[in-house]
C-alpha cells in the first residue's frame, strides 16, 4: 500500500555562478525558484500533505513552488484545496528527511530507502542527478518517491521507484518535461498533465489494482506493475515427487512453455521427476528447471517417493491431526477415503499417531490388522502417508547406507580409495539416502542393497542406519 | 534467528558530528571496504527496466575513484591532477566525507532506529545525541543507574571512586567546556549486504542484539569519562598525520587497533558478530576498564524438522522440550529445575582448567558446579546435594548458557529412548566419524552405534552391553547429543473414552434425569413438588397435574411463554397478576390448557422412562476398549485433549475412568497422571515432575495403557 506519493526537486542557490547561467539557454524555470530559498523541495506530493504541508494549509514561503506547478492547472489546485480541509499535517517531517530525498551527489543515482524517525514508514526514492550545461550549477537533480509503512514488503516497490526514475529522467533529457513544467506557463500546458495529478493516479492504481498504465505525453507512457518477491525456491532432485496444488488442466494454455506443458501432463502425484522426465520425453535438467518453475509460483510440493517398505514417523505437527485443528481430520477423510464407509476421526487419528520410528508402512499396515482392523480396504494408504506428510504430522525415515572405510579416507583426506570404481561407492558417505541412489543409478532397493554387498570392502564395512 | 557473516556483514563504522567542525568519520573495520557491486544477488529480477536504470546508475561526480575495480588500494597516491588520494578516505565505494554527512542523522534518530539504504548497502545503527544541555556527562545520580549493555555475569563497571580527581575533573570541565565537548552525536554504523530474503531478519537481530547494545554501551563510557570523543580526537589526529606522512592504510590501522581500545573495540566487535562470536569489548576508559559483551544468540535446539534447503538449522538438537513447555509450567515453582539438566558443549576437563585460570573467588564453585552438573542430574537434583544452593546452581547454569559453553536438555536417562535426530548433518558424518573414535576408542564405530540406535526404537539401555559400561554409554550418549546426532522419542498421551465409557456415563444421566422425574411421580405430595419444581420446566408442569389442589397457588407463569394460545390479545399480560384478570372461561380454558400440556410432558417423561428401561443396562467389561457389544456400534470413541480443562461430560467420563481401575494405586495415581495426558507432556519426565520412581510412574502408565492415545516423536 502506497500511502504517499512526490516528486522532490532541488533548487540551487543563485547567483554563485553566474558565467554558467548566461551561457545557458536563458530559460525562464528561474523564476519558479526565485521567489523560494534554494534547497530541496517537494514539488508534487499526493495525497496533498503527506510529506510537507500543501500550500493552502501552510503559509510559509517553502511553498511557493507547490503553488506555482499548482497554478499550471487550475483543477489540481482546486482538488488539492479540497483534500486539505481533510488531511492536513504531513506523515513525517520533511526537514529531517530531505537529505535522504536529495542527498550528497556520491549517493544519487541509485536507489535509496530510509525510515522516519518515529520507525513507522520508510521512504523509497531514486534521487537522479542529469548534469548539462543548460541548467543552473550545470544540474538538474530530482526524486521520485514513494511513502510506505515501514513494515511492508519493499521489494515490490523498489522497481517502481526505480521505474519512475528512470521514465522521468528519459523524458526529461528527451525534451525537458520536469524542467518545463516549472518554466512554463499554463497556456502552453494544455496537452500535458501536472505532475501532481499524475502522481495521484500512479498511486491509485497501484493500491488498487497493482498496476498502470499511463500516457504521459504522446511519447512516453509510465507502465509499471508491482510484483510480489517471491524466495528463490529449492533445487529440484530427481527423487521428488511434485504434486500439484491447483488444477493445472484449468490454467495451462497452449502459449505456455512447450516442455513446461510436457510436464505437467506428467505430474501425478506418483511419479518422480526422473519418470515424469521420462515418461514425457524430456531432458531431466530441464524437467527439473520446469518443475522448479512452478515450485516459484507456489503451484506444486514436493514429497518423496512412496514405497510400502519405507518409514514414516510422527513429528510435533501430529497434535494438530490428533486436535483436528481447522478441521484437518475431517480433510483427510475427504481425501483418503474408497468411497464406502467413511473412516471414523478417530480411527483416522488412532492411524496417523501410530506411525513410529522403526516401523515400515507395511508393519504398520500388519499392527493394524493384527489389532482386527483391516485399514487397506477403507482408505487409500499412499493418500493418507502423503497427506500426513503434506501436512507436517509426519516425516520420512530415509535409509542411508555408510562404509567405514570411506569415510576414514574422506576425513584424513586421503585420495578416495578405488577412485573410478564402483559408481555405488560414492554414496557411501552418508549423505545420500536411497531415494537418491535409487534414481540416479536406476536400480531397486534391492539391486542396490546386493551390489553394495559386492563392494570390495572387509566384512562389516557397510552399515545401514536410517533418519 | 538470522546468520550474520562476513558476506551480509560489510564493515562497521564510527562518525560522529562536531558543534564546529561538522562530521567526521572516524573510523572503520574492516579497513579495506570494497564498492559492492548490486550484480550479484539481483540477478534474478533483473528486467529490461533494469538494464536502464543500470544505465542512469552511472556514477554521477567526478570524484576520483581509487580503484576503479571496486577493490581498495592499501597507499596514496596522486591523480593527474594532483590531487592526493587517500586510501581510507573511500569506504564501501563512498566517499568518506559524505558518507560521514548522511551517516549524523538529525535529533529525532536519537536512540531510534537508523535504517538507511544506499542500494546496495544498508547501513543501521543507534544514533546517539548529547543531551540537550550540551553536556555528555551525567549527574551524580544517574551515575549509579545500570546500564543494560552489561553481560549478566559481568562485574558492574567499576565505581570511581577517586573523588578528588573527579572533582578536579569538574573544574576543568567548566573552563573549557565547550573545547573538550565540542562533539554533539555519535554513530556506530553497521553497513550490511544482505540478501533479499534475509534483510529483516538480519536488521531485526543484529539491532535488538548488537547495534543498540554496542552504541548504548559506548554511550556509557562517553557519559562517564568522555571515552567516545577523548578516542576520536586521538584517531582523527593520527589519520591526519598519516595522511600527511602517506603511511600505508593497513600499517596505520594496525596502530590504531593497538593504540585506541576503541578502534580495537569495533574490530573485535566486526570480527566476533561476523563469525557468530560472542563479543567482548574491552574499553580503556580513564574510569577504568569495561568490559560489555553483546552476541547473536544461537538457537541451540529447534522444536520441528526444518526444511530440507535450510542450511542454517542443519544440525541442531530437535526438541520440543522448550517449545512444548505452556505458560502454567514456566510458572509452576521448580518446573525448569526438575526438567533440565546441564550438558556442556566442551570437554569438563578443559572448561576446568579455564576456570582455573581464573583468580575469581567465584570460579572454585564454579569449577565445583561443572563436577557436579552432568547431563544425567537435573538441575534440582544438583542443587540437593548440599554443596551448592540452587540458586547458585540456577545463576551459573545461566551463565554457562549465556557464555554458549553449554546447554539445558531433559536429563539423559539409560531408560528414555533416543534415537538418530533426522536433523542431524550427515555432512559432519566424516570428520565426526573420526572425533568419536579418538574419543571412544573401544567404542563401535559412528555408523555402527547410530545403525544401533535407529534400526529399532528401544531404551538406551539395552543398547549397552552390560550394566558396567553404562557410565561410558552415558558419556558416549552425551557426546552425541552435543553433536546434534541423536534425540530423545518421547510419547505423548491423550485420554481415549472408549464407547463403553461414554454408554455407561451417558445412561447414569439419563438415570439421574429420570430419577427424579420418577420419585414426584411415585411421591406426589406437595414437597416433592416443590423440589421439582425447583429443578426442571417440565417436570414443574408435569407436577401441577399430579396436585390440581394447589392449582390456584401456582401462578400461570410457569408455563412457558411461547406455549400462550394465540387467541390471547397482545396487552393481555398473565405474567401481571392474572389471578384478576381472568373470568371464569378463561380460567376453565386456561386449566384445560394446562391439563394437556401437562398430560403430553407426562407422556414423554414415561416414554424416556420405558425407553431407557428398555436399553441394555451398561456392564463393565474388562477391557473396554474391545468391548463390541451391539448397543455400543454407533459410537466412536472420544479423545479428551486436555484432562486439566475437563468439564460437564467430559469430567465425568474421567471420573467413570478413574472407578475402572481396581488397584487402588492406579485409581490415585490416574488422579494425579490425568493432567499430563494434554499430548504436550512427555510422559518420559512425569517421574521427575512428580519426584517418583520411574519404574513406579511407568507401572502406572502401563496400567492406564488402554485409555490413553499414545503418539510418539522427539
Amino acid at each position: 500500500m502506497i500511502l504517499g506519493i512526490f516528486y522532490a526537486r532541488f533548487f540551487p542557490q543563485e547567483g554563485i555562478s553566474p558565467h554558467l547561467i548566461s551561457s545557458s539557454i536563458p530559460y525562464a524555470h528561474l523564476s519558479a525558484s526565485s521567489h523560494s530559498p534554494p534547497g530541496p523541495k517537494i514539488v508534487a506530493q499526493s495525497p496533498p500533505g503527506c510529506i510537507t504541508a500543501s500550500a493552502s494549509s501552510s503559509s510559509s514561503g517553502n511553498n511557493t513552488t507547490t503553488t506555482t506547478t499548482n497554478n499550471n492547472n487550475n483543477n489540481t489546485h482546486n482538488s488539492n484545496n479540497n483534500n486539505n480541509n481533510n488531511n492536513n499535517s504531513p506523515l513525517v517531517d520533511f526537514d529531517v528527511l530531505q537529505e535522504y530525498i536529495i542527498p550528497r551527489q556520491a549517493f544519487c543515482n541509485r536507489f535509496i530507502s530510509i525510515n522516519s524517525p518515529d520507525g513507522k514508514y520508510t521512504i523509497l526514492g531514486f534521487p537522479v542527478v542529469i548534469p548539462h550545461t543548460k541548467y543552473m550549477r550545470n544540474e538538474f537533480i530530482f526524486n521520485f518517491g514513494l511513502l510506505v509503512d515501514a513494515d511492508c514488503d519493499q521489494a515490490p516497490f523498489e522497481s517502481v521507484v526505480r521505474c519512475l526514475a528512470e521514465t522521468f529522467a528519459e523524458m526529461e533529457k528527451q525534451n525537458e518535461y520536469l524542467s518545463l513544467s516549472e518554466a512554463k506557463g499554463p497556456e502552453d500546458d494544455s496537452i500535458r498533465r501536472p505532475i501532481e495529478s499524475l502522481l495521484e493516479i500512479v498511486k491509485e492504481d497501484l493500491n488498487n489494482y497493482g498496476e498502470c498504465m499511463i500516457p504521459v505525453d504522446e511519447a512516453n507512457i509510465i507502465n509499471m506493475k508491482l510484483f510480489p518477491h517471491h524466495a528463490t525456491p529449492p533445487v529440484v532432485k530427481g527423487w521428488h515427487v511434485p504434486v500439484a496444488r491447483t488444477k493445472f488442466p484449468e490454467i495451462v494454455d497452449p502459449t505456455w512453455d512447450i516442455t513446461l506443458q510436457k510436464v505437467v501432463a506428467k505430474i501425478d502425484g506418483v511419479s518422480d521427476v526422473r519418470r515424469i522426465a521420462h515418461e514425457a520425453c524430456v531432458s531431466l535438467d530441464l524437467a527439473k528447471i520446469a518443475i522448479r518453475h512452478l515450485l516459484y509460483y507456489d503451484t506444486i510440493l514436493l514429497l518423496d517417493i512412496f514405497f510400502f517398505s519405507s518409514c514414516y514417523a510422527p513429528r510435533p505437527g501430529i497434535h494438530d491431526f490428533i486436535r483436528n485443528v481447522d478441521g484437518i481430520v475431517d480433510e483427510c477423510a475427504g481425501y483418503v477415503s474408497h468411497g464406502r464407509a467413511r473412516v471414523s476421526n478417530y480411527l483416522l487419528i488412532r492411524f496417523m499417531a501410530s506411525f513410529s520410528p522403526g516401523k515400515s508402512i507395511k508393519e504398520w499396515i500388519m499392527n493394524h490388522r493384527d489389532s482386527g482392523f483391516e485399514i487397506m480396504s477403507y482408505i487409500d494408504i499412499r493418500r493418507f502417508v502423503q497427506f500426513g506428510v503434506i501436512k507436517g504430522c509426519l516425516y520420512r525415515v530415509h535409509k542411508y547406507v555408510v562404509s567405514k572405510q570411506y569415510l576414514a579416507s574422506l576425513a584424513t583426506g586421503q585420495s578416495r580409495p578405488l577412485a573410478g570404481g564402483d559408481p555405488l561407492q560414492k554414496y557411501t558417505d552418508g549423505c545420500h539416502h536411497m531415494d537418491q541412489i535409487m534414481t540416479e543409478q536406476n536400480l531397486t532397493n534391492d539391486q542396490v542393497m546386493d551390489r553394495l554387498k559386492m563392494l570390495p570392502v572387509p566384512r562389516g564395512d557397510i552399515t545401514v542406519f536410517y533418519r | 534467528m538470522s546468520c550474520v557473516n562476513d558476506e551480509n556483514f560489510v564493515a562497521v563504522a564510527l562518525v560522529i558530528n562536531r558543534s564546529r567542525d561538522g562530521p567526521a568519520f572516524v573510523f572503520h573495520y574492516p579497513s579495506h571496504v570494497p564498492a559492492l557491486t548490486n550484480g550479484h544477488e539481483k540477478s534474478d529480477v533483473i528486467d529490461i527496466e533494469d538494464i536502464l536504470s543500470e544505465q542512469i546508475a552511472q556514477p554521477a561526480g567526478d570524484a576520483p575513484e581509487p580503484a576503479e575495480d571496486g577493490g581498495v588500494r592499501d597507499d596514496h597516491y596522486t591523480t593527474e591532477a594532483g590531487v592526493q588520494v587517500v586510501p581510507w578516505e573511500h569506504v564501501a565505494g563512498f566517499p568518506a566525507r559524505d558518507l560521514a554527512g548522511i551517516l549524523t542523522p538529525a535529533r529525532p534518530y536519537h536512540k531510534k532506529i537508523f535504517q538507511l539504504s544506499l542500494d546496495p548497502l544498508l547501513c543501521i545503527s543507534y544514533p546517539i545525541h548529547v543531551p540537550e544541555n550540551g553536556k555528555w556527562k551525567k549527574t551524580k545520580k544517574a551515575n549509579k543507574e545500570v546500564d543494560d549493555n552489561i553481560a549478566p555475569d559481568e562485574p558492574n563497571p567499576p565505581a570511581t571512586t577517586k573523588t578528588e580527581e573527579k572533582a578536579k575533573d569538574g573544574k576543568r570541565d567548566e573552563s573549557d567546556e565547550d573545547k573538550r565537548s565540542s562533539m554533539t552525536m555519535f554513530n556506530l554504523v553497521f553497513f550490511l549486504n544482505p540478501k533479499r530474503h534475509e534483510a529483516k531478519e538480519l536488521v531485526d537481530s543484529l539491532f535488538s542484539n548488537i547495534v543498540k547494545k554496542v552504541n548504548k554501551a559506548y554511550q556509557y563510557s562517553q557519559q562517564h569519562s568522555e571515552f567516545v570523543w577523548k578516542e576520536s580526537k586521538r584517531i582523527l589526529a593520527a589519520k591526519e598525520k598519516a595522511r600527511e606522512d602517506k603511511k600505508k592504510m593497513s600499517a596505520l590501522w594496525r596502530e590504531l587497533i593497538q593504540n585506541s581500545s576503541l578502534a580495537a573495540s569495533m574490530c573485535e566487535v566486526y570480527n566476533a558478530i561476523s563469525q557468530n562470536r560472542i563479543a567482548t569489548l574491552h574499553l580503556d576508559t580513564v574510569d577504568g576498564i569495561l568490559t560489555p559483551s553483546v552476541q547473536i544468540p544461537v538457537p541451540f535446539f529447534v522444536a520441528d524438522l526444518p526444511a530440507e534447503d535450510d542450511e542454517r538449522h542443519r544440525g541442531l538438537w530437535l526438541t520440543t522440550s522448550n517449545a512444548f513447555l505452556s505458560q502454567d509450567a514456566l510458572e509452576e515453582p521448580g518446573f525448569l529445575d526438575r526438567n533440565f539438566a546441564l550438558l556442556l558443549m566442551d570437554d569438563e576437563k578443559k572448561i576446568i582448567a579455564e576456570l582455573q585460570n581464573d583468580r575469581d573467588p567465584t570460579t572454585l564453585s564454579m569449577i565445583e558446579f561443572v563436577r557436579l552438573a552432568k547431563p544425567t542430574v537435573s538441575f534440582y537434583q544438583v542443587g540437593q546435594s548440599n554443596i551448592l544452593t540452587l540458586d547458585q546452581v540456577r545463576k551459573y547454569a545461566q551463565h554457562f548458557i549465556f557464555w554458549r559453553r553449554a546447554i539445558a536438555i531433559p536429563p539423559l536417562h539409560p531408560r528414555d529412548v533416543y534415537i538418530v535426530s533426522p536433523n542431524c548433518d550427515l555432512e559432519r558424518l566424516p570428520q565426526d566419524a573420526q572425533d568419536w573414535q579418538r574419543a571412544f576408542p573401544l567404542a563401535p564405530p559412528l555408523s555402527t552405534f547410530l545403525a544401533e540406535l535407529s534400526v529399532l526404537p528401544r531404551p538406551y539401555k539395552h543398547i549397552s552391553p552390560s550394566k558396567a559400561h553404562r557410565p561410558l554409554y552415558l558419556r558416549m550418549l552425551a557426546w552425541l547429543m552435543r553433536g546434534g546426532w541423536v534425540t530423545q522419542l518421547c510419547t505423548f498421551a491423550y485420554v481415549v473414552v472408549w464407547p463403553e465409557i461414554l454408554y455407561e456415563v451417558d445412561y447414569e444421566m439419563e438415570a439421574e434425569e429420570l430419577g427424579i422425574a420418577t420419585s414426584s411421580v411415585d411421591g406426589g405430595d406437595a414437597t416433592s413438588v416443590h423440589t421439582t419444581q425447583e429443578n426442571l420446566d417440565a417436570q414443574s408442569t408435569h407436577s401441577s397435574l399430579t396436585s390440581p389442589l394447589s392449582q390456584p397457588q401456582q401462578p400461570p407463569q410457569e408455563t412457558p411463554p411461547e406455549t400462550h394460545p394465540p387467541s390471547q390479545s397482545p396487552d393481555h399480560a398473565p405474567n401481571n397478576n392474572p389471578s384478576t384478570t381472568l373470568s371464569a372461561a378463561e380460567h376453565s380454558a386456561e386449566m384445560a390448557r394446562l391439563e394437556r400440556i401437562a398430560i403430553k410432558a407426562h407422556r414423554e417423561a414415561a416414554d424416556k422412562a420405558t425407553a431407557h428401561a428398555r436399553k441394555v443396562a451398561p456392564v463393565p467389561t474388562p477391557n473396554p476398549s474391545l468391548n463390541d457389544a451391539p448397543h455400543l456400534a454407533g459410537l466412536t470413541p472420544h479423545i479428551i485433549l486436555d484432562p486439566k480443562k475437563a468439564a460437564g461430560k467430559e469430567s465425568r467420563y474421567l471420573a467413570a475412568i478413574a472407578r475402572r481401575f481396581r488397584d487402588d494405586k492406579l485409581r490415585d495415581g490416574w488422579q494425579l497422571l490425568c493432567k499430563y495426558f494434554d499430548g504436550r507432556c512427555a510422559l518420559e519426565r512425569i517421574a521427575l515432575q512428580e519426584d517418583m520412581k520411574r519404574r513406579e510412574a511407568w507401572a502406572l502408565l502401563t496400567g492406564m495403557r488402554e485409555y490413553l492415545l499414545l503418539t510418539r516423536h522427539w
